[in-house]
């Protein structure tokens, strides 16, 4: 059921897997005395529609993966679940919501890292905790980073790059959606495990907005999401040299991987998954969970996914928070090194 | 041209589908309702109908019906504007200022007439500009750079200044109070929320329709309260519906410069189609012989600048189609639709989707047509809109503004946010200050900022950059002659003349 799963983030990994078996061991022996109780609960539910709260505006990836999501699982829950768009500042709104909501499982969250790992870490006022405040379901996918030039771009693959990256320190610039963005901290993790580059970062209002200045050369390069660069990449207009992680994507098999060049640690990658409130029964996110990793295996949601640049993934719950408070950790030694800071002073 | 010719035969041919005829009259009808509706936006609209189209068959239909709405919100939009002086878009600003005025003295009907005639010629000529030019014509948007953006805005706030007609003065503080407030919000460049106050809804910033909706609607209805004896009634002066022939004498110049400022502003990402009205009609005053009759009702501020922002929504779906770049929220929802279809937007479009591509475009003068054949017989029905009482009107109007602001980020937040508003503009009109040049200020500011640092930083704090690159020089230099001509005694001079008469 449970793949191996890939590591999304943070230097230290070796210890990782066995503390996550023995997690995930723990946890099951919990659900186990805990089931004779709640399994009414898990019975009855849903008996009502359930909204699944969206933190980030229509139309994005995150709200076509939750769209994706919520009209299969309407028809194999029987109830209808709604997609709510609640956007703004960074997915941390909508997070709250769900945070403080009801814990019946009425009201879940799809989140990615930025409300999770990112955010809080950047912004000490976040009015949640996203560890404490959350009940973590599934981890559906993630979308791992692709580095990216301009097709007029005088370097022909990454080694080129970096190589002038190296010669002339502060010359280049780089791009991303934003101070603390994910493209952004991705950019800056390139540039540690790259051998301490020195780029100038440039941030935009969204990594659509810097496609155009990537394509004119007025930015060098950007670490963008395989999600929002692909048609780029097949447009033309844009040229991919490598993709974050251990292995090739399955959207860009062509483009090697940051560990077939020997760039070590570059396992970095957007998540997208979901949570309930604190305190939701056990016996309900045992079943949600159920739910997300059978639809998250049908070919269909595959290869959608795939389409998108998103791989689908399933794993416990506590796998998850796992995988997502690990992540955190990782962003937090990154963004101590680079100084990366959005906190008002 | 052969294969422009077939390419639209194609498009003409699925677009006159009898479901897709269905679906764009369905949309276009959709859009100009919620563009009369005060307070409610395309984006809104089609947000919520996103997902009802993941669930239909053909994405060419979906698609077109959007686009229906879209555009169909541009003509709609206009008639609030000029009944009740209630933008609803930032495109409809400028149509206040003389379509207001107009309805004020009877002439409601033309004003409408004319917005829907120059939107009408102006999507014909943009839809075919978007046929036959649409690749090269995508290719603008990467002449342009931070610097070229930020001389554009610098040229667009200047065209604010020339948009008050009354003291220069005012005008100037207006449009710096409306930087000051695009301050609010969190900063591209630091990722610091400066004037936010802790409240995580302002990191993000002050939506434009709130303030929008606040100092123009709602300011005017509490000015009209407060009118208890002499309230202004311009409801049984309606006149007659239709323009005359020195209507359409003096509004053919203006649609058609303001199609081509449109159609070239609308292809730019990053702001450029907020400007188009501006610009318009900024440019259509200095034109005029008559620069006076501005402000007061002339036929041309109403005409220009509907043309630009019907022509502006066409382009805007250039980038989109040719290169996959959504340059408004709205068409990031188009691309939202194409994706949930299976579709990659992007120049393969054209290749892998031809009866999309071309049905979309085919669809766009189908639906301007339909637009405009509804829209003209129904200016008699939007006129008995002044005849309703205002006891009526006036609590129908905050209603659907407060469903509107709800539903730009499903929140409650942003409706309370319009009651500061609301004060700020009725302490403005007694104070005789425009709020027009406040939210050009407010929504072009924070965009300057962004392309001035943006620029700054790639050249290394060099500020030459702005005048070693052409376009930006070029835009730069348009500024400064329109501020010469602004200050320049003799004119300004003219210009007191001008409004020596008014209040």
């Amino acid at each position: 059921m449970v793949p191996a799963l890939q590591v999304s983030c943070g230097p230290a990994q070796a210890p990782r897997r066995r503390q996550l078996l023995r997690a995930a061991a723990g946890a099951a022996a919990a659900t186990f005395t805990l089931t004779a109780s709640a399994v009414s609960v898990a019975q009855s539910y849903p008996s009502r529609p359930i909204r699944l709260v969206v933190p980030f505006p229509a139309g994005g990836a995150t709200d076509i993966i939750a769209r994706l999501l919520a009209q299969r699982l309407s028809t194999s829950l029987g109830q209808q679940v709604l997609v709510d768009n609640k956007p703004g500042a960074a997915g941390t709104i909508g997070a709250d919501l769900v945070a403080k909501a009801a814990p019946d499982g009425y009201t879940l969250l799809m989140a990615t890292s930025s409300s999770h790992s990112i955010a809080p870490l950047l912004n000490s006022k976040i009015p949640y905790d996203p560890f404490k405040d959350f009940a973590s379901i599934a981890w559906v996918a993630d979308a791992p980073s692709v580095l990216v030039v301009g097709a007029q771009s005088p370097y022909p693959d990454a080694k080129q790059l970096i190589a002038a990256l190296k010669a002339r320190p502060g010359k280049y610039n780089f791009g991303s959606s934003g101070i603390g963005s994910y493209p952004h901290l991705a950019a800056e993790m390139f540039k540690w495990r790259a051998g301490g580059l020195f780029v100038v970062h440039i941030p935009y209002r969204g990594t659509g907005l810097v496609i155009p200045d990537l394509v004119s050369g007025q930015i060098d390069f950007m670490m963008d999401s395989i999600v929002s660069a692909q048609s780029h990449i097949s447009d033309g207009k844009i040229r991919a040299l490598a993709v974050s992680g251990v292995q090739r994507s399955n959207s860009l098999p062509a483009v090697p991987s940051f560990e077939e060049l020997d760039i070590k640690n570059m396992q970095i990658s957007n998540w997208f998954g979901v949570f309930a409130p604190a305190g939701t029964p056990v016996s309900l996110v045992a079943k949600l969970n159920q739910e997300f990793n059978r639809l998250t295996q049908s070919p269909d949601i595959v290869e959608r996914f795939n389409k998108l640049g998103a791989q689908a993934h399933q794993a416990s719950s506590e796998i998850f928070a796992k995988l997502y408070r690990d992540e955190s950790e990782g962003w937090k030694a990154l963004i101590a090194r680079a100084g990366i800071k959005a906190d008002n002073p | 041209m052969e294969t422009l010719f077939s390419n639209l035969a194609l498009g003409f041919a699925t677009a006159a589908s009898g479901s897709n005829l269905l679906y764009c009259l369905i949309g276009v009808v959709l859009g100009t309702l919620i563009g009369v509706l005060p307070g409610i936006g395309p984006l809104a609209t089609i947000a919520m109908l996103l997902p009802a189209t993941y669930k239909m068959t053909d994405p060419t239909s979906a698609l077109i019906m959007l686009a229906g709405i879209y555009y169909g919100a541009q003509y709609g939009g206009s008639t609030t504007a000029i009944l009740v002086n209630l933008p609803g878009e930032s495109s409809s600003v400028v149509t206040t200022l003389d379509g207001y005025q107009m309805a004020r003295q009877g002439r409601a009907g033309a004003a409408l007439a004319i917005a829907a005639i120059g939107s009408f010629i102006a999507g014909t000529i943009a839809t075919f500009l978007l046929a036959a030019f649409a690749p090269p014509l995508a290719e603008l948007a990467f002449k342009f750079g931070p610097a070229e953006y930020f001389a554009l805005m610098v040229l667009g706030l200047i065209a604010a200044v020339v948009l008050a007609h009354g003291s220069v003065f005012k005008a100037l503080a207006m449009v710096i109070l409306g930087l000051l407030l695009g301050m609010i919000g969190t900063d591209v460049n630091s990722g610091v929320a400066r004037f936010s106050f802790e409240v995580p809804e302002l990191s993000d910033g002050i939506e434009f329709a709130v303030v929008a909706m606040g100092m123009f609607g709602f300011a005017e209805i509490i000015m009209n309260l407060e009118q208890r004896e002499n309230r202004e009634v311009f409801t049984n002066k309606v006149g007659r519906l239709m323009p005359t022939a020195d209507d359409l004498k003096r509004s053919i110049g203006p649609i058609l410069r303001g199609t081509t400022l449109g159609s070239i502003l609308g292809i730019l990402p990053g702001g450029g189609a907020v400007l188009a009205s501006f610009a318009t009609y900024a440019m259509e005053k200095k034109l005029s012989k008559t620069p006076e009759r501005f402000g007061k009702g002339a036929i041309e501020g109403v005409a220009g600048p509907e043309a630009a922002n019907n022509a502006g929504a066409q382009t805007s779906f250039i980038p989109m189609l040719t290169l996959g770049i959504p340059t408004t929220p709205v068409m990031a929802l188009m691309v939202a639709a194409m994706m949930i279809h299976n579709i990659q937007p992007g120049p393969q479009v054209m290749t892998s989707n031809p009866k999309l591509f071309w049905g979309l475009i085919a669809s766009m003068w189908v639906g301007n047509l339909m637009l405009v054949i509804l829209n003209l017989p129904m200016i008699g029905i939007w006129i008995k809109l002044l005849t309703v009482p205002y006891r009526v009107l006036y609590p129908a109007i905050l209603l659907f503004c407060c469903i509107g602001a709800y539903s730009l980020n499903n929140n409650v937040f942003d409706v309370f946010m319009t009651i500061p508003f609301a004060i700020l503009g009725y302490v403005f009109k007694k104070l005789d200050c425009e709020p027009a040049p406040l939210l050009l200020g407010f929504v072009l500011g924070k965009l300057m900022e962004e392309y001035l640092r943006r620029a700054m930083t790639i050249s290394r704090g060099d500020p030459m950059v702005f005048f070693t690159r052409p376009l930006s020089l070029g835009l730069l230099i348009a500024a400064a002659l329109l501020l010469a001509i602004v200050f320049l005694p003799a004119i300004s001079k003219k210009r007191e003349e001008a409004f020596a008469g008014e209040d």
